[in-house]
């Protein structure tokens, strides 16, 4: 079980934050200690932090850190609590740092195409802010709705339109960071806020994006803009097996059109999963066994006449077009990716709700076909074993930004029956997911696109999977968190202090 | 004038589309009540009420796709689910 705070700590904290701004309540910290991915809710309480703060400025984060510096308290940086990798899972207690009142915009700069906002904002409440201006922050996750600008930072974010607009890695320009020690310092393209590309210093950007709360906490950002697009297009063909879709995907995605965004794949027990248990249900015929969709954004002279290839290219192998009101529908429901059925069936066929695993990889577009065989016979044997598993399927889109060819993010979902968890049906689960990210490793691939190794099952695997690079990432943890403070526990990193 | 009638409100009898789905209002596609009997129970759900949730995703749809572009182009095409599968690669 985490410690207690003390009472001293808890009054600086008010003092710093404001005693609005520090909660220790049990609504405010058992919501804070999980995340919407299955969760050990046998032992709810080892991941609650002792006391929320909510402060409102780069400052007030820098002091709640130092303080938690001194006494050696862990500190967990949290902003919308939507990743799927529990990166925002307190493992030791301590303070947890929700940024959601850091949701301020400070500037839209409409001449060199820039937005600074605080962590806490949320992607679809800037869009809509930014909407009469003409321009979008395009980064578009399967939580746009709900997840924050601070949060997907830490995360890597991947976005559905990298293909044509770049993921968080290429839309976050620069950005405001307290480290471990509570130093607040700004990292970007060389000293300059608003610039895209530098060969000044180190690039020391890149370090603080994907870092899932381990090495700070971000507190502002400086963001891409993007012009509106004029128009969107979104064509999905149906096929009688895995390798027609597979091989349109290959062809669509290195076709060379400057206005695709994206491709996606469904396969065949990801289509089986959708005929039986999909609230927005589509009556598809029992001949089809895989989905290609594509989309395309930009201006309307490039748009309209690439769809005439993507049409084209999309029956080539056979498939047949789903029609103009479900293609697009179905690609707005891309956009909010996190309503998902939340149930599942047992063995012998009956609903039970059950929570939503989403594992995913970046993969080799050639590793695909036996990565998802794999993937598949792992989920069944699991499902035949323990009886709370449900496999709902895999999916693949194309994960290069700007360029969306070569490799591939491909999730399996896969159901799980937490009801009934216990620890002997948790170490199941952990060891189930352990054996799919094995199998990403094994076909040279990494694994997690846009997620995190955070979780039991892939974190005992992030050594593995940085190999050379892993003394070297130890020795950075350490150099920047000294008394290993910040989100402490997480992808095997307190190796780093176990060596002198 | 609309008269709120009761009986108006209750589904008709589900007709099966596969073995694990039925529909019972146009559009609307339910998995078989009875998977749905040992561990959870279905809602009872009257007819106003399942229209404002078809309708409400399509007001959902609408304002997703006004945030990410000014238009949507279309194929101008409809469904060929009814065309069947294509005929094997490679036969005549």
């Amino acid at each position: 079980m985490p410690g207690v705070i003390a009472a001293g700590v808890l009054d600086e904290l008010v003092a710093i934050c404001g005693e609005d701004h520090v909660f220790t309540g049990r609504s405010a910290l058992f919501n804070r200690a999980r995340v919407p991915a299955p969760f050990p809710v046998h032992r709810w309480e080892e991941h609650i932090p002792q006391a929320v703060v909510m402060p409102t400025s780069a400052e007030q984060v820098s002091e709640v850190v130092k303080l938690a510096n001194r006494d050696g308290i862990p500190v967990v940086p949290r902003a919308g609590g939507t990743g799927l990798a529990d990166g925002a899972v307190p493992l030791r207690g301590g303070i947890l740092v929700d940024v959601k009142l850091m949701d301020q915009i400070h500037e839209i700069d409409l001449e060199d195409l820039t937005v600074t906002v605080g962590a806490g904002i949320n992607m679809q409440t800037l869009n809509r802010a930014l909407a009469p201006h003409g321009v979008i922050y395009p980064d578009d996750p399967a939580s746009y709705p709900c997840s924050l600008v601070g949060g997907r930072i830490g995360t890597n974010g991947w976005s559905l339109l990298g293909g044509r607009y770049g993921h968080v890695r290429d839309l976050v320009l620069s950005f405001e960071i307290v480290l471990p020690t509570g130093e607040i310092v700004r990292v970007g393209e060389g000293g300059g806020r608003k610039c895209r590309k530098s060969s000044v210093g180190y690039q020391l950007k890149p370090l603080f994006i994907g870092h899932q709360g381990t090495l700070g906490i971000v507190t502002e950002a400086t963001l891409e803009l993007v012009p509106r697009a004029e128009c969107e297009f979104a064509g999905f063909f149906l096929y009688d097996g895995f390798e027609p879709a597979y091989q349109t995907m290959r062809k669509v995605a290195r076709s060379g059109l400057s206005t695709l965004t994206g491709v996606m794949f469904f396969d065949p027990e990801k289509v089986a999963y959708l005929r039986r248990d999909d609230e927005a249900y589509i009556e598809v015929p029992d001949w089809v066994k895989a989905v290609c969709g594509i989309s395309l954004y930009g201006s309307r002279c490039e748009v309209e006449p690439a769809v005439g290839e993507v049409m084209r290219m999309g029956r080539e192998l056979g498939g047949r077009y789903i029609g103009d009101e479900i293609s697009s529908a179905d690609w707005a429901c891309r956009h909010d990716r996190y309503a998902t059925p939340q149930h599942g069936r047992t063995r012998d066929g009956q609903v039970v709700l059950m929570s939503w695993h989403c594992e995913d990889a970046a993969l080799p577009i050639s590793q695909m076909p036996a990565v998802r065989e794999k993937w598949h016979q792992i989920a069944r044997r699991y499902v035949e074993r323990y009886g709370i598993f449900d496999d709902w399927g895999m999916f693949a889109y194309t994960n290069a930004g700007f360029k969306p060819w070569g490799d591939v993010l491909m999730e399996i979902d896969l159901g799980l029956w937490e009801p009934r968890m216990d620890e002997d049906n948790w170490q199941a689960f952990v060891s189930l997911k352990r054996e799919i990210a094995q199998t990403v490793l094994e076909h040279g691939g990494t694994m997690s696109a846009a997620h995190g190794g955070t979780r039991a099952g892939d974190a005992e695997l992030v050594p593995t999977e940085m190999g050379s690079a892993w003394d070297l990432m130890k020795r950075v943890k350490r150099m920047l968190d000294p008394n290993n403070i910040m989100n402490p526990g997480k992808q095997m990193l307190d190796e780093a202090y176990e060596e002198d | 004038m609309l008269v709120f009638r009761l009986s108006a409100q209750r589904p008709p009898k589900p007709e099966r589309v596969t073995d694990v789905v039925v529909t019972r209002l146009e559009h609307v596609l339910e998995v078989d009540p009875d998977l749905m009997r040992k561990h959870v129970a279905q809602q009872d759900i009257p007819n106003w009420d399942m229209h404002r949730i078809v309708s409400a995703r399509w007001e959902h749809i609408r304002d997703i796709h006004e945030q990410w572009a000014d238009s949507i182009v279309l194929a101008g095409e409809g469904s060929e689910l009814g065309a069947g599968p294509p005929e094997p690669m490679g036969e005549t």
